[in-house]
């Protein structure tokens, strides 16, 4: 479904250059749970943004559903964003002076679906997260691990092509954490595919497959799981 | 702790030089705008002669048309008749009182190149000088006993005698005016009141007179009036006695009166007079006669512009969209400044600490605010002067009472402007703001 | 579009909200009546005189000198003004329309004292008054030489006969205004004097009377002392002779100084002088206030979208194209100008009724507030372009970042 292949991004300023990823290819099918992992610095979040259409890549090819999203404008970008993929950020990101509801609308409105259907899937996936009663809260009203399953909803809400999650439990107490990772489990387990970049490797347990990113590459994970060893002492 | 709030309150508004700049901008501009408009409603409606200005009175007569108003229904005419202004200078006990209208004579310079000038002429009584406290250069008025006689004696402006003898002493030399020589008794010296409220039927910021001479003198030799002349019927005498004797009204008139008695002596005496004249088959309307000071008669003739006025209100609101705007900038600047108050709420500040230091912060805005406001209304004088002419010269300068107003108002609306954005500011919670995220 | 969510959205965070639209409604009031008093003022200043003005000018002259002979110096200049070559005509009058000074009476249409004259403008004219003045006679006759007659200075009766405007007409003669023509109106209460005439238009002096169309010209010169000279040229000579004139008059006769001379042009300047600064003044407010309030939106939208700038990032990764986030903004916008204006729009009508009832002022037109409700919003919208691009211009990477 999903194929990246030679995705190299270097950064250019007039004094750096910074290669954030270098010749990265991953493939991903549909159904799949990955987790990329790797240690700060690594080019995770290079890598969460260039597969999630939020930014441009130097050089390589992405293809998405057999089409090659890698020289869409951004017009063009933005529409598959919207049709085909599902965000979860660390920070949840949810808009604080919307109630649940409208957070949820938010990429249905850009869709173009009429206010009926908006409704109904809204309700639908309020209801899946358990969270249909406080339709009418604000997010501040909710605790984090609340939020972040109103997040959830709102990537879901949209029949997305794929899950792209941004160390989803990051900011969540270990209790929470576990709910939410119950949560993408059994969305999982219901077919939906899911790519989650994390740098606990306990999270990346969860998923079926892991890929490892260091400096930029993909890497062995044979090397770093000594060093988090150690470091787990 | 006050001098720590200025340093800090100081380092502040550099640390944020543009944002800074257009809060002293937005407040400046709208004082600017308010300053220009107030002072000038403040000069027209400004006491000329505020040690006085509750002992002078000016005097009113209701001899008009039973079947018509004058000016306003219910009001008397705004000036007397010669026959009336007579017997109150013969007879009514007042401590001072001056009759007086204006003249347009023709000045012959002595020297022959000099080609003859218009002059105004105000005519009036001895009791003129002292009583509206005009200042002398050289000599004096003239006294009762020149009245009487008709003497033709004249006192000359500060503006005159330069023109005309180049500033000497000309006491005691005559001046030639409409072919009859008049001796000079004195020079004023600089004097503009501002409104010239012992004539308001006549122009309320014109210049002063050039020359003064006794009120008798005009008359006696019949010279060319040059005010405001209102008849309700036509005289029934012939010539320009007929005309002394009508209705008509042209003359001006004021009595200094010293104490709440003497005014109500006065104001008795008018009514009796009027009650006299009515047995004669004048006055027909119901008894209407007013003794109005300074300020009141400034009042009645509506000496402040209704356009001034309408400037000075839009102006206020004008102030105030600047004001919502100073509101809205305060807001981004103080959003900003959320790290530094919860760092020092966690130190220890009490909220009420903050809110003094921020509004010391924002005070010291409006002060600049103030000076860089009153530099733009002087900019704004200027140009209701090129505006309305040289009219207006005397209503266009800044006393310092109206400096400390502008800078005054700055602070106070500066400080108005923020008090909800400092309140929300300290809101924050202490530990709140400390996060990276 | 979403109007709901923005809707709610900004009722949740009202202040810069409210902020702007206080700032539009309160801009709105002055903006409105500001522009009435503007065009109430333009009004008055376009009322035509009934003069040909571009080619008249005015001089006094004042008489001095224990020998001077007022009726012959009269006669003798009028003779030589009338003989100087470019000048079209020329007579002498007591003042000039829109001088601010002058005579005015009372008629009536019966005689007796306890009835109300109508308050009338008095010019004391020859016959060669109207070819000067250049005014249209709409019926009757003009005053022949034979008519005018010599006033001194203290006399109070009048000639028989008078010319008076249409407008005075139709005062004295609500029902039947051409039927003025012939009849006869008292001054002085019961001093009978004949209509013989009636002029087009002509003005008093006193540009801000309520009876400022209402003249009525007597055949009389006067010998007042002082007096005036009106003058005619040819078109485009008026420039020209006006010093020629001065001279003349001047040196034809020492026994008095001319001065004040003045073209008709500078004349209705200087009485218009306090409107026309007025109209200055309030365009310059109006201009500054709606910079003051576009450089106000933009300021306030640039901070509201900074604060918001996750927000955007979230929605951009979420899907919006960049053309959303810029109509988002503006729609915002749109929304409060809408509410600022309708505040405004009961300011402006409150503000106006207490003017009207305070300062005498006109109600405003009333397709003024609608245009101008209008030009504020669409004032708004300009304003915000910018700050909405810079919104639409934020990466959808923001939404990934942690600081």
């Amino acid at each position: 479904m999903l194929s990246m292949k030679n995705i190299s991004m270097v950064y250019r300023t007039d004094l750096v250059e910074t290669h954030a990823l270098r010749e990265f290819s991953l493939d991903v099918d549909e159904g799949d749970f990955v987790s990329v992992t790797g240690p700060s610095g690594s080019g995770k979040t290079t890598f969460l943004n260039i597969a999630g259409l939020l930014e441009q890549f130097t050089s390589g090819t992405y293809e998405l559903d057999g089409r090659d999203v890698s020289q869409l404008n951004d017009t063009e970008r933005s529409k598959v964003r919207n049709e085909k993929i599902g965000f979860i950020f660390q920070g949840f990101n949810l808009i604080p002076d919307l109630n649940l509801f409208d957070n949820v609308d938010v990429p249905l409105r850009y869709r173009g679906f009429s206010a009926g259907d908006r409704k109904r899937r809204i309700e639908r996936v309020l209801d899946m997260v358990g969270l249909a009663s406080r339709m009418k809260h604000l997010p501040s009203q909710l605790s984090g691990g609340q939020q972040q399953r109103v997040a959830i909803a709102r990537a879901l809400a949209g029949d997305p092509r794929f899950l792209l999650a941004d160390e989803p439990t990051g900011n969540l107490d270990s209790q929470m954490a576990m709910s939410v990772m119950e949560l993408i489990s059994d969305i999982n387990r219901f077919g939906t595919t899911i790519i989650m970049v994390t740098h606990d490797p306990a999270l990346a347990e969860l998923a079926g497959r892991n890929v490892h990113i260091r400096d930029g590459r993909v890497s062995d994970i044979g090397e770093d799981t000594q060093i988090v060893a150690a470091a787990h002492g | 702790m006050f001098n720590y709030y200025l340093k800090l309150g100081w380092l502040s508004i550099r640390r944020n030089p543009l944002l800074s700049a257009l809060m002293v901008a937005a407040i400046a501009v709208g004082i600017g705008a308010c300053m220009t408009t107030i002072t000038v409603n403040y000069l027209m409606s400004g006491n000329p002669i505020p040690h006085k200005s509750d002992q002078l009175f000016y005097v009113q007569l209701d001899n008009w048309d039973p079947n018509v108003q004058s000016d306003d229904p219910l009001e008397p005419p705004d000036q007397v008749t010669y026959t009336d202004a007579m017997a109150l200078i013969q007879s009514a006990p007042a401590f001072r009182q001056v009759a007086s209208n204006r003249s347009g004579l023709v000045l012959e310079p002595g020297d022959e190149d000099e080609l003859p000038f218009n002059v105004q002429s105000r005519n009036t009584f001895a009791d003129f000088f002292p009583m509206f406290d005009l200042p002398f250069l050289y000599g004096s008025g003239w006294d009762d006993d020149a009245d009487a006689a008709m003497e033709r004696v004249v006192v000359l402006s500060r503006e005159t005698n330069e023109r005309v003898f180049g500033g000497e002493d000309s006491v005691g030399r005559n001046v030639r005016m409409n072919g009859m020589n008049f001796r000079i008794v004195g020079v004023l010296d600089q004097w503009h009141p501002v409104p010239k409220f012992y004539d308001l039927t006549n122009g309320d910021f014109n210049d002063p007179e050039d020359v003064f001479i006794p009120f008798n003198v005009a008359i006696e030799y019949q010279l060319p009036r040059n005010g405001n002349t209102n008849c309700w019927k036509a005289p029934d005498g012939e010539g320009f006695e007929g005309f002394l004797n009508s209705e008509c009204v042209f003359i001006q008139f004021w009595a200094e009166l010293r104490t709440e008695a003497e005014k109500q002596e006065y104001m008795s005496f008018l009514d009796a007079y009027a009650e006299q004249q009515k047995l004669l088959g004048r006055f027909p309307r119901p008894l209407n006669n007013r003794l109005s000071n300074v300020v009141e008669w400034m009042k009645i003739q509506e000496v402040v512009a209704d356009d001034a006025q309408v400037m000075l209100g839009l102006s206020l609101l004008f102030l105030l969209v600047c004001l919502l705007n100073t509101i809205g900038l305060l807001l981004a600047k103080f959003l900003g400044k959320s790290g530094d108050i919860g760092l020092r709420r966690a130190l220890g500040a009490s909220k009420p600490t903050l809110f003094v230091q921020h509004m010391v912060e924002s005070g010291l805005i409006g002060l600049a605010g103030g000076v860089v406001g009153l530099g733009l209304a002087a900019l704004g004088l200027w140009g209701v002067k090129v505006l309305f002419g040289d009219d207006l010269e005397y209503l266009v300068r800044m006393d310092w009472v109206m400096i400390l107003t502008g800078i005054g108002l700055a602070i106070a609306s500066a400080l108005l402007a923020s008090i909800y954005p400092t309140w929300r500011a300290c809101q924050v919670a202490p530990a709140g703001q400390l996060k990276t995220q | 579009m979403e109007l709901g969510p923005i809707w709610r959205a900004l009722m949740r965070n009202k202040i810069g909200a409210i902020l702007i639209a206080l700032q539009i409604a309160v801009t709105l009031a002055i903006m409105v009546n500001a522009v009435s008093i503007i065009q109430e003022r333009a009004r008055l200043m376009a009322r035509p005189s009934g003069l040909d003005e571009h080619n008249i000018f005015h001089i006094s002259s004042v008489g001095f000198a224990p020998d001077f002979n007022e009726r012959a110096t009269i006669e003798e200049d009028l003779i030589a003004l009338r003989g100087l070559p470019g000048v079209v005509d020329a007579f002498q009058s007591n003042s000039v329309p829109l001088s601010d000074g002058g005579w005015s009476m009372g008629l009536q249409t019966e005689p007796g004292e306890e009835i109300d004259g109508t308050g009338v403008a008095v010019y004391f004219i020859d016959e060669h008054g109207l070819n000067t003045y250049g005014v249209n006679l709409l019926a009757g006759e003009n005053f022949s030489a034979t008519d005018v007659d010599w006033r001194q200075r203290s006399e109070h009766e009048w000639p028989d006969k008078t010319l008076i405007t249409r407008a005075m007409a139709e005062t004295l003669f609500p029902d039947d205004p051409d039927g003025a023509l012939g009849k006869a109106v008292y001054i002085n209460d019961d001093e009978p004097i004949t209509i013989t005439g009636i002029i087009e238009q002509m003005q008093a002096p006193w540009n801000s009377w309520s009876g400022v169309e209402r003249v009525m010209l007597v055949p009389q010169h006067t010998l007042f002392g002082a007096t005036r000279y009106i003058i005619r040229t040819e078109p485009g000579r008026r420039d020209e002779l006006m010093p020629v004139v001065e001279k003349l008059l001047a040196e034809r006769e020492k026994g008095r100084i001319v001065r004040s001379m003045r073209s008709m042009d500078e004349t209705r300047m200087e009485s218009y002088r306090g409107d026309d600064s007025m109209i200055k003044m309030l365009k310059f407010t109006v201009s500054l206030l709606i910079a003051i309030t576009a450089m106000g939106i933009v300021g306030l939208a640039s901070f509201s979208v900074n604060r918001r700038t996750k927000q955007i990032g979230t929605r951009r990764a979420l899907g919006a194209p960049k053309s959303a986030i810029l109509r988002y903004f503006m729609a915002e916008n749109l929304i409060i100008s809408l509410v600022g204006v309708a505040l405004g729009a009961a300011l402006a009508i409150g503000l106006n009724m207490w003017m009207v009832e305070t300062f005498s002022l006109t109600r405003l037109n009333a397709w003024l507030l609608p245009v101008a409700m209008l030009l504020l919003c669409l004032v708004g919208q300009l304003a915000v372009l910018g700050p909405a691009r810079k919104a639409a211009s934020v990466p959808p990477a923001v939404a990934t970042r942690t600081v």
